[in-house]
């Protein structure tokens, strides 16, 4: 450096990459930020292109223009290709003569990426067409289990016990629980009406003893039939019986006595 | 160099902007031979040179826009931008600077082959003048491509001593072409 500037002697080692690599880099970082070695360098760049006119002139290889204007003649690539391989390897120019094999391994090599690429269509086919199915297999088992959902739960379902002839029906409910899900689904028949600050509540009684849990409200339509689909339950507790009560309408703690209906889980139920 | 010549290249590179292949094809009988000569003198391998030779104008194809106006005389900045890939190749490494990063004050327009043989002979006259270790330096560093560094090692002169050496030959050159 000289009064803050390369040296211009530097600057023409610089232009000939006749610098080792660590020189080169501080003059490349400096020539960022200066305009003067900038210019300098230009001019010293365009001394160097004087020297290379000093070279005898050579004749062209036979066939040379023809090779290039056979590369010229192929259409050109997109401009955004062009400029993502902007410098072309030495070893990438196109063949002269000697190499006239090569069109035919880039044909070659096409064929066996068009095959590849028409494999994993196919697979990529195969794979969309399983997965339609399947789509197809689970939607149809959604619209069923909704359709026995609906059945179970609709208000203007008729709900008929069978029981021995002539013999009153009596109240009675039936509890479907999966403990792993903490899922309830309750369908009560012939209960009787219950006053306006009354209502009935589910509970779940775990098998460990420990405190029943309320599992929802409900009050019966003029049939007497009710239903409880899904509360809001603990996952994972097993239950060993399930209950129902008469409550206060806001519902209560702890179950109030008597218990109403009730129904203990058989041994081998969850 | 004429104006109209120095137009010449301007308006040819236009065209290849335009995929003109006919301005292309007169942009190679401009400079294809020069371009050839540099790289064979440097890599002395014809096979080499003429790969050089399609590399650096099939980029001015590809790409016109890399040689800009501003960046000097296109016979100029084609000279320059072949001797270092051709002393690239000779290094066996890969290209060690883009295109893009060669600008250089244009002393001369090459367009026309009748004044670029003349400059031709005006440079060598200028450089066969010089001191042989000026002309010594001068041709290991522009020619075989070695350092500054490798250049003392095998003159077994001073680093400072060759990069004067160097500097002043250049500057005896551009002298020597400016009066």
């Amino acid at each position: 450096m000289t009064n803050g500037h390369i040296s211009q002697e530097d600057l023409t080692l610089h232009a000939m990459q006749a610098l080792s690599p660590e020189e080169d880099a501080g003059i490349r970082s400096h020539l960022l930020e200066c305009a003067a070695c900038r210019a300098e360098l230009a001019s010293v760049t365009g001394d160097l292109a004087l020297v290379a006119l000093c070279v005898d002139q050579q004749p062209l290889p036979d066939g040379a223009r023809e090779r290039f204007l056979d590369q010229i003649a192929v259409p050109p690539r997109s401009v955004a290709q062009r400029h993502v391989e902007s410098v072309i390897p030495i070893d990438r120019v196109p063949a002269r003569p000697r190499a006239g094999w090569l069109p035919w391994i880039a044909i070659a090599a096409l064929l066996l990426v068009c095959v590849s690429m028409g494999l994993q269509i196919q697979r990529l086919n195969d794979k969309l067409q399983a997965e339609a199915t399947l789509t197809a297999r689970l939607t149809a088992s959604n619209a069923h289990a909704q359709e026995v959902l609906d059945v179970l739960t609709a208000p203007a379902a008729q709900r008929v016990l069978l029981t021995a002839a002539k013999t009153p029906p009596a109240p009675s409910g039936r509890a479907i629980y999966l403990a792993a899900r903490g899922g309830l689904i309750l369908q009560a028949s012939n209960l009787a009406r219950v006053a306006d600050d009354k209502t009935y509540e589910l509970w779940v009684i775990p098998a460990n003893g420990s405190a029943p849990i309320p599992a929802g409200l409900f009050r019966p339509d003029a049939a007497g039939d009710a239903s409880v689909v899904l509360p809001p339950l603990p996952v994972g507790v097993p239950a060993k019986a399930f209950g129902i009560t008469l409550e206060k309408a806001g519902g209560s703690a702890r179950p109030t006595a008597p218990i109403l209906l009730s129904g203990a889980v058989p041994a081998s139920g969850e | 160099m004429t104006q109209g010549s120095a137009a010449g290249d301007a308006v040819l590179i236009d065209l290849v902007r335009g995929r003109d292949q006919k301005a292309m094809s007169e942009i190679f009988d401009r400079y294809a031979t020069m371009v050839y000569s540099i790289a064979l003198r440097i890599l002395k391998d014809p096979a080499q040179a003429e790969d050089v030779m399609q590399e650096i104008l099939l980029q001015v194809w590809k790409d016109p826009d890399r040689f800009a106006q501003g960046r000097g005389s296109l016979g100029a900045w084609l000279a320059v931008v072949t001797r270092n890939r051709a002393i690239d190749v000779l290094r066996q490494r890969r290209p060690t600077e883009s295109c893009d990063e060669v600008v250089l004050a244009a002393r001369t327009n090459l367009a026309s082959e009748v004044e670029r043989r003349a400059m031709m002979e005006k440079v060598r006259g200028i450089l066969q003048k010089l001191p042989l270790e000026q002309q010594r330096s001068v041709e290991l560093a522009f020619f075989e491509g070695l350092t500054h560094s490798e250049i003392a090692a095998r003159t077994g002169d001073p680093l400072g001593t060759v990069k004067t050496r160097i500097r002043t030959a250049l500057l005896s050159l551009r002298k020597g072409i400016e009066a």
